[in-house]
């Protein structure tokens, strides 16, 4: 599927793009959009809240069709900081609405276990929950901080950093939810509750889905974008 | 067998010499053939594709392995043939579905690959994703923590082979992480609390 054959466009209504994909709810969550907008077309809402309007399409793509890889070519640098912020946005998500919602299911569901394996999976569920929350904040802390500095007109010192570090320390957070679905799914036993169990693994499989999603975005927008403009920098 | 319908064999012999010969004695026989020749079970990882059978000497697997082959392979349905150059106990031979003889003349080889065929078709399987003894032993000393080293050492195999029955289990359990492993052993009580 390339961009020409997507049926978002920015005419289209708001209530219209959410009638068509319920998933596409979360990002107006993630960019703060106020319900209640009416007739409001994409292009109108993503002017009132100073989205660009291409960069929000592209992500609308990238949640409603598997298949879409999503191109560059009609981005500028100019949207780079409207990425990272998009990007902001959904880390704020991820650690104020879909952790806190597994840490309760896993919490909860381990109640009922033995002592021993109740802490191990309560600590095993808070490694994860860490291991995330670094993840999140070298990326706010040291990646996103050094792309904003390449777009700011006046272009202090970069350091030593590129953006080719941050692809090669962009580490796999999905493995260990991975490992806990697993766990849930086959290995723990048939006595613990299981209106819990598909609660919690309804969950993972969303939050996971959703950060495929992201990672596409880091990957396949926000990576070659920079990287272009390194180049060009050079 | 592949499109020709030829049995696939993989060869893992640390002899030129002897992988050379038994190569040319296979590929002439119109019902197998050899794709790919290993001189270290360690590069087993890189084939690709199917194979029916594997032909391995077992001087190239550390003892401890010889008396779980199949696992060594990753409980693969293949069958299983040793090349031997020298004479080995019984309970490693058992292990495999046949065995061919350095001195073996060609008609003899080829009828025991049919054999091992044969054999191997009328075994039961495991369930693939069912821990050997030896893994469940493995996945033990992981979840105790310890390193590939210390763990090759304690089971005196090689970290090659630690390194490929971890890759095993994963693919087995569907859980990759080291905590998840030990969540995993714990529960199902392959180590207690008290080794923590």
């Amino acid at each position: 599927m390339n961009n020409s054959e997507t049926i978002y466009t920015r005419r289209m209504k708001v209530a219209d793009l959410i009638a068509s994909d319920g998933s596409l709810l979360s990002i107006l969550q993630r960019l703060d959009i106020k319900l209640g907008f009416g007739e409001a077309t994409v292009a109108e809402i993503c002017k009132k809240y100073n989205i660009s309007a291409e960069l929000f399409l592209i992500i609308c793509n990238i949640y409603s069709f598997r298949d879409y890889v999503p191109q560059i070519d009609t981005l500028s640098e100019n949207d780079i900081q409207s990425i990272t912020n998009y990007l902001r946005a959904s880390h704020r998500y991820y650690t104020t609405t879909c952790f806190p919602g597994i840490h309760d299911c896993v919490h909860n569901l381990v109640k009922e276990i033995d002592d021993v394996s109740r802490r191990l999976i309560d600590k095993f569920y808070d490694d994860y929950d860490n291991e995330v929350t670094n993840h999140f904040r070298y990326e706010e802390e040291i990646v996103f901080p050094y792309i904003e500095s390449l777009t700011a007109k006046d272009k202090g010192d970069n350091g030593k950093y590129n953006i080719g570090q941050f692809g090669q320390n962009h580490s796999n957070i999905n493995e260990k939810l991975n490992d806990l679905k697993n766990i849930v799914i086959k290995y723990l036993s048939e006595e613990y509750s299981s209106p819990l169990r598909f609660e919690l693994l309804n969950r993972i499989y969303n939050v996971e889905n959703d950060l495929r999603k992201h990672s596409l975005i880091e990957n396949k927008l926000l990576i070659p974008l920079v990287e272009k403009m390194e180049k060009s920098h050079e | 067998m592949n499109k020709e319908g030829k049995y696939r064999i993989v060869l893992i012999e640390p002899s030129e010499i002897v992988a050379t010969g038994i190569g040319a004695i296979i590929n002439k026989n119109p019902e197998f053939t050899i794709v790919q020749t290993l001189s270290n079970p360690s590069y087993f990882s890189t084939v690709n594709g199917n194979f029916d059978i594997i032909i391995i000497n077992p001087a190239v697997v550390d003892y401890n392995e010889r008396l779980d082959i199949r696992s060594y392979f990753g409980g693969t349905d293949a069958a299983i043939v040793a090349l031997t150059h020298s004479s080995y106990e019984e309970n490693v031979l058992r292990q495999y579905n046949e065995c061919i003889g350095i001195y073996d003349n060609a008609p003899r080889i080829i009828q025991k690959l049919k054999n091992a065929i044969e054999e191997n078709a009328n075994t039961p399987k495991n369930d693939l994703n069912e821990l050997s003894a030896r893994e469940r032993d493995i996945l033990a000393a992981v979840a105790k923590g310890m390193t590939n080293k210390e763990i090759a050492d304690e089971f005196n195999i090689s970290i090659y082979t630690v390194i490929s029955h971890r890759r095993n289990i994963s693919q087995k359990l569907g859980i990759n992480s080291i905590p998840g492993l030990t969540v995993y052993a714990i529960m199902n009580k392959l180590v207690d609390m008290s080794d923590f």
